[in-house]
Order: structure tokens, then sequence, then C-alpha cells
């Protein structure tokens, strides 16, 4: 059989360092019914669309039964001309850079301080919890809280800092609004991811470092923050995946009814509104809205390629 | 506490940067608890009152809030298809990429490491990508279906392959590590007592793995029932959307309708779920997207 001659090699590989022969061969028969369905299914409703979506980026289609032209760049030409489409593109890179800026400062503080600090376990699971709910959820209740009548600013006003009082969400300060709201739904993860690492580095390096007459800030410095290298490079890379994506958040801001104003449309929501064609009844533009998911990837692989450069050469070994 | 004689002014700085940190992270913590109990005691009041007095207690405890939100919002319908559509979609899920997983980890041999990593790159591509082939293939699928085989579609169908599809990545990755981490020795102690490669797997490897597998099943759960944008996209009808969507709905009613109490009580429906699946799996959830992703 073809199977077998296939196998051949890894079956004498099996019996050079195992025992069994014929049982390896048994179990790499039973490697792809287990492992096709799935592998099958990613393939082609996952892998292969996914192709076809930089494919759709250098077309105009709009589905089975109308016409598929070819338009080259044209798709990309466009984009580039429109304004909505750069502002969103700005935000969006806005977003993802001021608020990884953020939570980087706050894992920072957190890895100082909350290694040592009384009831951390507590902590870590609170902060984490913003996480685990709906960003819808988040989003209208952050946004009620800052809504002109909302608690923000009738805290102020009852504080008497009538001055401070804002149309948080007015067209100016709606994006501030909106990374605040991202940053308290995000950092408690990025806290505990980060603190797992600290969590794995050995008690002892500590102790030398207090024997040897170093603060906390120094520990930081010069224990934690040279070991957990890895993973801040891994939080980052996560941190740009997620916050390119950024669309739920903002949609709550605004509701379904209307269309969100330019200043607070990350790509993904301009990419939204293309696909549907808006609320307001506009034509679905599906090879720009390809072609901007093919960017948002391109932006994507870039932050990903350059969050290595933070990771180490050589790999960890403790001990 | 660090034991030396002389207090340099850098080390006076970095102690009370330490309790500034600390005490910036009590109120982080407490800012978040006082987060839920705002929007919960929310859900309990008159819409008047949530403007007039946004901290208090309720004058009167509007339960009827949850009703209204459940029957004319028509949150309970949605609350039903989300129920649906996330269980069907993490049991599909779970039965396509533990096998997956365990064959990866276990039977692949050589081809293990390059499918692993495979399935690991649909996890870093952007869902966007993937968006107008989904809305394409979505509305394909209905129009061959109905023209050709059933003679009806319901988009939720799509809905929930597509949950599956674009959850397997994740899924398998991280069920992969849970299983190569399992020791080899029993499945050669199974082995030599007879067991069948497919009974060892299902009977021992399975079995063992399962807070593995209960931890992914978990946070499938939490990420689907959270997900919106894919409903948005592809059910076009307000029956058969799912909870976070008809919450959308309501709130862009509001002008019309002004029924915050209801709203709230609509974010309670949504939130409770993840609050209680929380207290419960806590340590695992936590654990499970924190180093599952960090290996």
């Amino acid at each position: 059989m073809v199977a077998d001659t296939v196998a051949r090699p890894a079956a004498r590989r099996g019996r050079a360092t195992a025992d069994g022969g014929a049982l390896h061969v048994e179990r790499r028969r039973l490697y792809l019914p287990l492992l096709l369905p799935a592998l099958i299914a990613y393939l082609l409703f996952f892998v292969v669309p996914s192709i076809f979506g930089v494919v759709l980026s250098f077309a105009e289609w709009s589905g089975l039964g109308t016409e598929f032209s070819w338009v080259g760049v044209a798709n990309y030409a466009e984009l580039l001309s429109s304004r909505m489409f750069l502002s969103s593109f700005l935000n969006t890179v806005l977003l993802t850079l001021v608020v990884g800026v953020a939570l980087f400062l706050i894992a920072v503080a957190a890895m100082v301080a909350l290694r040592t600090a009384r009831a951390g376990a507590f902590i870590r699971s609170a902060v984490f919890l913003p996480f685990m709910i709906s960003p819808i959820a988040v989003g209208l209740a952050v946004s009620f809280l800052f809504n002109p009548k909302g608690m923000v600013n009738t805290v102020l006003g009852l504080a008497g800092l009538d001055a401070l009082r804002q149309p948080w969400l007015g067209p100016e300060l709606i994006f501030r609004v909106i990374m605040a709201g991202v940053v308290w739904s995000a950092a408690g993860f990025y806290v505990v991811l980060v603190m797992s690492a600290v969590d794995g580095i050995p008690p002892s390096l500590y102790e030398v470092a207090r024997i040897e007459g170093a603060g906390l800030i120094q520990q930081f410095r010069y224990v934690t923050l040279p070991l957990t290298r890895d993973m801040i490079a891994t939080a980052a890379a996560l941190w740009a995946i997620a916050g390119i994506k950024t669309f739920e958040i903002v949609i709550a801001f605004v509701g379904t009814a209307g269309t969100p104003p330019p200043e607070a449309r990350t790509l993904a929501v301009e990419q939204y509104l293309r696909v549907t064609g808006g609320r307001i009844g506009g034509m679905a533009q599906l090879g720009q809205a390809a072609a901007i998911g093919v960017v948002m990837t391109a932006i994507t692989v870039v932050l990903i390629v350059l969050s290595r450069r933070i990771q180490r050469r050589d790999r960890l070994e403790w001990s | 506490m660090t034991g030396s004689a002389r207090h340099r002014p850098a080390e006076v700085f970095g102690a009370s940067l330490i309790v500034l940190i600390r005490a910036g992270l009590w109120l982080w913590v407490l800012f978040n608890l006082a987060m839920v109990l705002w929007v919960m005691l929310n859900s309990v009041k008159t819409s008047r009152s949530i403007f007039a007095n946004p901290v208090g207690l309720p004058d009167t405890w509007m339960w009827e809030n949850f009703a209204t939100a459940w029957s004319t919002s028509g949150l309970g319908a949605a609350t039903l298809n989300s129920v649906i559509l996330v269980t069907v979609s993490v049991a599909l899920i779970m039965g396509l990429s533990v096998p997956a997983a365990y064959a990866v980890a276990r039977l692949g041999g050589r081809s293990s490491g390059p499918v692993a990593t495979f399935f690991a790159v649909g996890m870093s591509i952007p869902f966007q990508a993937f968006a107008v082939p989904m809305v394409l293939i979505s509305v394909g699928l209905s129009r061959f279906m109905i023209d050709w085989i059933t003679g009806a579609w319901d988009p939720r169908v799509t809905v929930a392959l597509f949950y599956v599809v674009l959850s397997l990545p994740f899924s398998v990755f991280v069920l992969i590590g849970y299983f190569r981490s399992l020791p080899g020795e029993l499945e050669e102690a199974a082995a030599l007592d007879g067991a069948t490669p497919f009974r060892t797997f299902w009977q021992i490897m399975a079995p063992l793995a399962r807070p593995g597998i209960t931890t992914v099943a978990v946070l499938n759960v939490l990420t689907l029932w959270n997900e919106t944008v894919i409903v948005l996209m592809l059910v076009p009808n307000q029956r058969m959307q799912t909870l976070n969507v008809a919450l959308l709905n309501f709130y862009s009613n509001m002008q019309y309708t002004s029924n915050w109490g209801g709203l709230f009580a609509g974010v309670v429906i949504v939130v409770l779920p993840m609050i209680v699946i929380y207290l419960w799996f806590g340590r695992r959830i936590v654990n499970g997207m924190t180093q599952g992703i960090g290996k």
C-alpha cells in the first residue's frame, strides 16, 4: 500500500528508538483519521477563504451571480484617496500605539510592585475581570459613564470642578475616551500575562539580589526585566493582533443606528461599514473592504515582526 | 526591609514609588468592583433615578426592568440564540480539535511540527482578512442550499460554521501543548495491555487531558458568548441575532424608548453568566488564557 511505503521511514525510526514497530505503524494509521476533519475544515473554510480575500482585494465582485472583474490595485488606490480610510487608518495606528504604551507601563508597574504585594492573587483576579466581559457591555457602560448627563460629569459637578466637565462623547474627545475604555478592559490580561512569567523566576535570584542590597526597583531592573523579556515580546505581539482589530467597543459607543463619527472609526469599523454598506443604505464595497483586510494583516505582520526583535536570541534555561 | 543601613535617596524614592503603585492597583481593583456593582444597581433602577441618583441605592427596586428587557426588547429570544449557538459550536470545536491535537502531539512524527505551526498561523491572522470571503461564502451557501438542497436556510448555521473554524487554530494549538505534556509511558503501558491506539486515545489520554480540554472549552464559551461582528455581518434578521447584537439594537432604540434601566438589565444578562463562569473556573481561565498562549 502507498501509505505503508510513505510511512516506512518513520516506522524504521520508531523501531530504532522504541520497541514495537508494528504498533508504531498502527498508531501512524490513526494519525490522519483524527487529524483530517479539523485540518480540512480549517483549510477549506479558513485558510482558502483568507487567501481568496487577498485575491478579492484586486478585484471588483459582489458575490455569486455578479460580474467578477480584475481591477488591479484600484481598490488600494481608492482607499488611499479616501479620507475616511486614512483617518480610520491613523486612528487604528494611534490606538494600537497609545494603548500599547499604556498597557506596557501598567504591566511594568505591576511587575515592580505586585510580586511581593499582599493579596496579590486577589488583585490579579479583580483586574483581570473586565477582560472577561463582552466588549459591547464594556463599551455601553463606559460610554454611559461619560455621557453628558453621566456619572463623570455629575461627580465633577458635585466636586465643584465644573470647569472640567466636558462633552466627553463629542467628536474631539470620543476617541480618547474609547482608548481609555480599551485600556481598562485589556490591562488586566497583560498584567496577569507578564506576572505569570515573573512567577517562573526562581525566588533564589531575588534573594541574592536582596543580599547584594538591591531594592525592589533594582530587583526589577536586574532580575525581573531581563528574565521576562520573552514574555513582554509575546505580550506585545498579542496586543498588536488584538489592538488592530478594535471594533466592538467603538460600535458600543455609537450604537448601530447611526454610522460612527469619522473621529471614532477604526479600520475594523470602516471595513464593517463597507461590507454591510452601512446603515444609510449605501452599496457594499467588497473589493475595498477586502483591501482593508489585507492592509490590517500587513500591519499585524509588521508589528509581530517588530515585537520579535524584543525577544532574546538564546533560550532561557533555569538551573 | 531591605536590611541596608543607609537610606540613600534612590531607595526612599523606590519605596515610595512602590507604595504609590500598590495604592494604584488597589484603586483599580475597587473601580472594577464598583463598576460591577454600579451596573447591577442601575439594572434595578428607574430610568429617571439612574440620572438623578447615579451612585445611591434605587428608590424603588425595578425588577420589572428584567421582564421588559427579556420579553419586550427581545433579549429573551436573543439569549436563547446565544445559548444554542455557543453550545453547538463549542461541542463541534471540541469534537474536531481534541482528536486533531492528540494526533499532532502524539502520532504525527516528523510532520507534527509543521502542522502545529500551520494551525498557529491562524491565530495571528486578523478576522478582517477573512470577513469579505466569509460574507460571500455565507451568501453563496444559503443560496445554494435554498435552490438545490433544503429549500430553506438559517443563517445561524453559517454563523456556527464560522465560529467553529475560527476557533480551531487556538483550540488545536493549546490542546497540542496539553497532550505533549502528558507522560508517554501510559500510552506504552496501554499498548502492552492490548489496547488499540484509538482506545488508548479515547479511554486513557483524553480523560487525562480533561483539565486542559475543560479549560479550552470554557475559553471558547467566553469568546463566542462575547462575539458580535460575525452575527452583525451575517444575520440581518433581528429575531435570529445573539445577545450582544440584541443589546446593541436595544441601545440604538434608546432615543425612542429611553428605557435605561432596561438597557442595564440587558447588560447584566450579558455579563452575569460570564462572571459566574469566572468565579467558578477562575484560576483555570486565567492560566489557560495566559500560559497556553505564553508558550
